[in-house]
């Protein structure tokens, strides 16, 4: 699977430019001391636009089987550091490292050998045409498959885990930024139980010289899939639109609020104004549609859903849940999302 | 529209009012209980408002409110709302040292950039101070009250050779070039 393709963009060494303008620090110091943070807060450069969600056949350019594998499935989120010496050449060694690790881990604490009850074998794999730009590490795509000790000779090894790291239009100015011999993939996405994620967690922490944290989808992230998800409606049915809220009333409030498509496109399309140039959402015109949504439940109801946490976003595209989970139902807009998501990540670095 | 004036009401002797503005009131209490217990050189009166402007019927008993404290609590975004429709009840003469933001959960993981930032670009607009505080434990509570204590002695003129303009001048928001651009 790892053949010339993805060794190419492996980052051997590259030349490492400082631009002029930093990410979270004002600084004129060489790249080489990125580790040296001045007693300053981050500065996160917000964006405040992007481009509307665009329909595109994926399948064209990825192959489907896995495409299939990354839409069937609830994701959940964390955030990875770049990885130290990550070579996209190596994954075959990956594989065995990561077996060998789990397996031990697993026999951890027990005080007789009577052989593993279950055998896991992991495969590290990469998904090629996911990446949008050159500086766009290519995704890889972590397996781990468990077979009884006692099976049949003709079982297949069933799928207990699954996994895959990516990074999609990541933003340049940092990716040039990070020194030679790192790979950012800072999306890291999970399926599967938690024990074998905190493992292959700890692996990565291990191997890589990097830190994986749980991401947190915050209410701005979620009002932007809204509305991307939203603007979909032409292209595709969304069928609904359904928010969920909870309000911190005693005992807590929570609230759905389903619409339907055809109201919100209209709400959305006088709010939006389309250039013919360039297809872009401001945040402005994200935070007006939120506004009108919630000014409409509050003329019905007399409750202010902004004093409120925004938990859950779903149409029939897909859904994003504030605990970091999320579902993404219809393959033609995986880049879109997975932009928005790796932009949410690469926010979280600590620089 | 009744504006909140700090200037109308002769100041009484040893004494500073400080007026804590919450939309949740919930840190409110908790800080009112701090101030007033630890303070015990001067009398400080903490008055506490859910919003502005103040009720009309008891502003004759009210006494001259020598710092007035915005408490903005990041994880809802109803809090931004309500400061910021607050503050437009306050006279012009209030922002010469006699207010100050108090931001809670600037820490939390799960806000949006966006609130802090939208704190800070009020503040460093209307020249005054944001203080950062922790609402969880007793420790933050206990900081958070210092910090409003001593910035009330100050703005109350119970502190010789500073006045509220000058504390101001050098405890006021500031953004950085890269952030005001946009």
């Amino acid at each position: 699977m790892e053949g010339r393709g993805s060794a190419v963009k492996t980052p051997a060494s590259r030349i490492v430019k400082r631009r002029s303008k930093s990410y979270g620090r004002s600084c004129v110091e060489p790249p080489s001391q990125f580790w040296y943070t001045p007693g300053q807060l981050t500065i996160v450069r917000i964006p405040t636009s992007r481009e509307a969600a665009k329909s595109r056949n994926i399948t064209e350019k990825v192959d489907p089987e896995k495409v299939a594998l990354l839409v069937k499935n609830e994701w959940k989120l964390s955030h990875v550091t770049p990885l130290y010496r990550f070579r996209h050449t190596q994954l075959k060694q990956y594989s065995r490292h990561l077996s060998a690790f789990i397996m031990a881990e697993k026999q951890q604490g027990v005080a007789v050998e009577v052989g593993p009850e279950t055998t896991f074998k992991v495969t590290f794999s990469t998904v090629l045409g996911l990446a949008e730009t050159e500086e766009d590490a290519e995704t890889v795509f972590i397996q781990i498959h468990s077979k009884p000790m006692f099976a049949a000779a003709g079982d297949v090894p069933k799928v207990v885990w699954s996994g895959w790291l990516t990074c999609v239009n990541g933003d340049p100015e940092y990716l040039r930024s990070l020194p030679p011999d790192f790979v950012s993939l800072p999306l890291f996405c999970t399926n599967g139980p938690e024990a074998l994620t905190t493992l292959v967690k700890s692996w990565l922490e291990r191997t890589f010289d990097c830190n994986c944290r749980s991401l947190i989808l915050n209410s701005t992230i979620l009002n932007w899939l809204a509305v991307l998800w939203t603007g979909c409606h032409p292209t595709t049915d969304i069928r609904y639109l359904k928010l969920d809220w909870t309000l911190p009333t005693d005992p807590s409030l929570d609230i759905s609020y389903r619409l339907s498509p055809q109201d919100v496109w209209e709400l959305w399309n006088s709010i939006h104004q389309e250039d013919s140039a360039d297809d872009t959402v401001s945040l402005e015109e994200v935070n007006r549609f939120m506004t009108g949504l919630e000014s409409h439940f509050f003329r019905h109801f007399r409750i202010y859903l902004s004093a409120g946490t925004l938990m859950k976003v779903s149409t029939s595209l897909g859904s994003a849940h504030h605990n970091g989970k999320i579902k993404i139902a219809c393959s033609n807009y995986i880049p879109t999302v997975l932009t928005l998501l790796t932009e949410c990540a690469i926010l979280r670095m600590p620089i | 529209m009744a504006l909140l004036t700090p200037f109308n009401k002769m100041p009484e002797l040893n004494t500073a009012n400080i007026l804590l503005v919450e939309n949740e009131e919930q840190f409110q209490t908790k800080l009112a209980d701090v101030i007033v217990n630890y303070e015990k050189q001067i009398n400080v009166n903490v008055r506490l408002a859910r919003k502005l402007p103040l009720p009309i019927e008891n502003a004759d008993t009210r006494p001259r409110i020598d710092l007035v404290v915005f408490i903005v609590n990041l994880i809802y975004e109803r809090s931004l709302q309500a400061m910021e429709s607050s503050i437009k009840h306050l006279d012009s003469g209030f922002f010469v040292g006699k207010v100050c933001f108090l931001v809670t959960g600037a820490r939390c993981g799960s806000v949006s950039h966006e609130r802090l930032l939208s704190v800070r670009k009020l503040a460093a607009s209307l020249h005054c101070p944001m203080l950062c505080a922790e609402d969880q434990t007793t420790e933050g509570v206990r900081a958070a009250a210092l910090r409003l204590l001593s910035i009330v002695k100050v703005s109350a003129g119970l502190v010789p050779t500073a006045t509220a303009l000058y504390l101001s001048a050098l405890t006021r928001c500031t953004l950085p070039a890269e952030l005001d651009q946009d």
